[in-house]
């Protein structure tokens, strides 16, 4: 009898759970989709124009897809529930330094030293968030501040420039092309990167058994400890791969702006936690997916394009962009509750 | 020899307890021997100013930690404070806008610890929405403009706030401390104070034991709004003006003073008053650093290195702490005697 009863509970938590997987995703794509509907009907009354374009649509996915790139790794971070990683802006800064001032040695040796630094970063993040087990919002914070230190104090708060620096015209024009570089004439690389690494983390994530040992780890990590997972190597390569795609984010950044600087990737870090968390990735950790925080990326996206079409400040931006934030995160735990599976 | 284990174990958590005093009077005399022009009454005054507002604060997050939460607003609510206090001055003048103010800061702490304890969103996305709504909130206020007071009263308020009564002890220094000390003693010596502990070390066997923990964690963040509003005002009015960046840099200052005084960011154990003593020190510091002629990235650098340090060392001690968990050494040296 109690067998049965186990079998059935069994039963229908498995089927809640592929039905919570499917509202969980298309969740956020019927936002994504309702947004583009607004933006229609909004252009369809005269109130904004250019909005359903080719080159409105592309700009939108232009204008996101740094972020988009910083995001899929630090969404590894909050799937194996540590959160987030809020050294990522001074990452991105330090790495984009780097790379600039290395291309006095040529463009390879700057992206180079500039990935070598990256995963130096991440490597202290994994031992201590890791190993140690520091609480890792507190320790990100703290690191963000060193290497910012480290940024000030060994370039003297001065900026540096690609092309006063580089050993050759070639070089800097390489390094612009990070962010410059289109296929036909339309598609910037950084969306081919963003695009390879939505699939590739995908698979990662989802049909590889790195991706399910972490969805454990960030589920319940005593259990995953105890089922003879090695919980402290998940969690340092969650922060190693975190680190690498702050880099890519940070020489993207760098190459955009032409300048390294410590303020390239200034608020990158909440940006990201904010599209992790809107896709349905829970802070709670082992819930959400890589196409889900794509879709939270897009949303955030279309809602910026959105606010800039109907000429909505950038301050007012700001306050509906935090409000939208909380409703939407509030809903999506509510709706999880309801179900019976309860949320942090 | 399990005396001996006792007493090192002891001698830890004294350690814990002390060490911000032990780092206080380190940094005090270091900076009186090495830093020209530290020690003289200007620039002690000058200290308690820079650590009022932020001491203020710091309580509010202290409690904020103490229930197990986090309050990544407190900068914006300080900033905010600051701007409805002084720009609603012209119209009802401080009499109103100041409690106004005050009531804002409670208000948005309310809705934090709402959507906290009763909807159940992690307090990490809550504060962290309620930062960026707040920051667009001051811009579209102010346009972007400090707001400035500049009529006969409120410099006459501005000048009472700063005249010192003693030597280095002005008004507001009084009232920082009084609600230093008060709530201090609130949290160690009335029960309710101590419920906040139970609700931060276990909520669910706090609730068992009849304690509502969600109106705990609401009322900490009630507490926390209306200290970062208080701290805020208090220092635009002595300085008649509100300057949008008031509070930016105020949650990492205020975070790491709270670390560093001992608060647990895992809840249940940390104290006021050494989140006080916390914030002396560090502004000691940072005040020493300029005066020995280092610019502000070294002391971006050392902030970071004193918050890692120690966050490292708490784990270190964790660390060590859990490897022993299971192990029984005494009977392991037995073992060892027996060979």
């Amino acid at each position: 009898m109690s067998d049965e009863l186990v079998k059935k509970t069994d039963t229908r938590s498995v089927t809640q759970n592929k039905f919570k997987r499917i509202v969980n995703v298309a969740g956020i794509y019927g936002v994504v989709v309702l947004f583009v509907i607004l933006g229609v009907v909004l252009q369809a009354l005269g109130i904004i124009n250019n909005f359903l374009t080719a080159t409105n649509m592309l700009n939108i996915v232009d204008a996101v897809s740094m972020l988009g790139i910083v995001a899929l790794g630090m969404a590894f971070i909050t799937y194996s529930g540590h959160f987030a990683d809020l050294s990522v802006p001074t990452t991105m800064a330090l790495t984009g330094i780097v790379a600039v001032q290395m291309l006095q040695f040529g463009f390879f040796v700057a992206i180079l030293s500039a990935v070598i630094v990256g995963i130096v970063i991440g490597l202290i993040n994994a031992f201590a968030i890791g190993k140690l087990k520091v609480n890792p919002i507190i320790w990100t914070l703290a690191l963000n501040y060193m290497t910012l230190g480290v940024i000030r104090v060994v370039w003297a708060n001065k900026q540096i420039y690609p092309d006063m620096i580089s050993s050759s015209e070639h070089a800097t024009k390489l390094f612009d092309n990070i962010y410059r570089l289109r296929f036909f004439n339309k598609i910037a690389l950084p969306m081919i990167m963003l695009l390879i690494l939505v699939v590739f983390f995908h698979f990662l994530m989802s049909k590889t058994r790195y991706g399910i040992q972490l969805k454990m780890t960030g589920a319940a990590l005593k259990a995953a400890k105890f089922s003879g997972i090695n919980v402290e190597w998940m969690i340092g390569s969650a922060f190693v791969l975190s680190a690498l795609t702050a880099t890519l984010g940070g020489l993207t950044v760098t190459s955009l702006s032409r300048v390294g600087a410590w303020y390239n990737g200034a608020g990158y870090d909440f940006k990201a936690v904010t599209a992790i968390v809107i896709g349905g990735m829970t802070l709670a950790g082992g819930r959400g997916s890589i196409i889900g925080v794509l879709g939270g990326v897009l949303i955030i996206g279309l809602m910026n394009n959105l606010m800039t079409l109907l000429g909505v400040g950038t301050f007012s931006q700001d306050m509906i962009r935090g409000i939208i934030f909380i409703v939407v995160v509030g809903l999506n735990a509510k709706s999880l509750r309801s179900m019976g599976r309860d949320d942090a | 020899m399990m005396l001996n284990k006792l007493n090192r174990n002891e001698i830890l958590s004294m350690g814990d307890k002390f060490r911000i005093y032990v780092l206080l009077v380190v940094v005090f005399i270091t900076m009186t021997i090495f830093a020209p022009h530290f020690f003289n009454a200007w620039n002690l005054t000058s200290i308690m100013k820079t650590v009022s507002m932020n001491a203020t604060v710091a309580i509010g997050f202290t409690i904020i930690l103490i229930v197990g939460q986090l309050d990544l607003s407190v900068g914006t609510i300080i900033t905010f404070a600051a701007v409805i206090g002084l720009g609603l001055k012209g119209a009802v003048g401080y009499g109103l806008s100041v409690p106004l103010a005050i009531v804002a800061g409670g208000l948005i702490g309310l809705i934090n610890g709402v959507l906290v304890a009763k909807v159940k969103i992690n307090s990490f996305i809550v504060t962290l929405g309620m930062l960026t709504a707040l920051q667009g909130a001051i811009y579209t206020i102010t346009g972007g403009n400090t707001i400035a007071v500049t009529d006969h009263q409120a410099f006459a308020i501005s000048d009472w706030l700063q005249h010192q009564i003693i030597p280095m002890v002005t008004p507001r220094v009084i009232i920082t401390l009084v609600l230093v000390i008060g709530s201090s003693v609130f949290l160690r010596k009335t029960r309710i104070g101590r419920n906040f502990f139970m609700v931060g070390g276990n909520s669910q066997t706090a609730w068992l034991a009849g304690v509502d923990s969600d109106s705990y964690t609401i009322v900490a963040f009630v507490i926390s709004g209306v200290m970062a509003a208080i701290g805020g005002i208090l220092f635009a009015m002595e300085s008649a003006a509100a300057t949008l960046n008031l509070g930016t840099n105020s949650l990492m200052y205020v975070l790491s003073a709270t670390i560093i005084g001992g608060t647990s960011m895992a809840g249940g154990k940390g104290g006021v008053f050494r989140s006080f003593i916390a914030i002396v020190t560090l502004t000691m510091l940072y005040n020493g650093i300029v005066l020995l002629g280092l610019g502000n990235e070294v002391q971006i650098f050392i902030s970071g290195i004193i918050l890692a340090s120690v966050i490292l060392y708490e784990a270190y001690v964790e660390f060590k702490h859990e490897k022993l968990v299971g192990q029984r050494p005494e009977l392991l040296k037995e073992l060892e005697a027996a060979q």
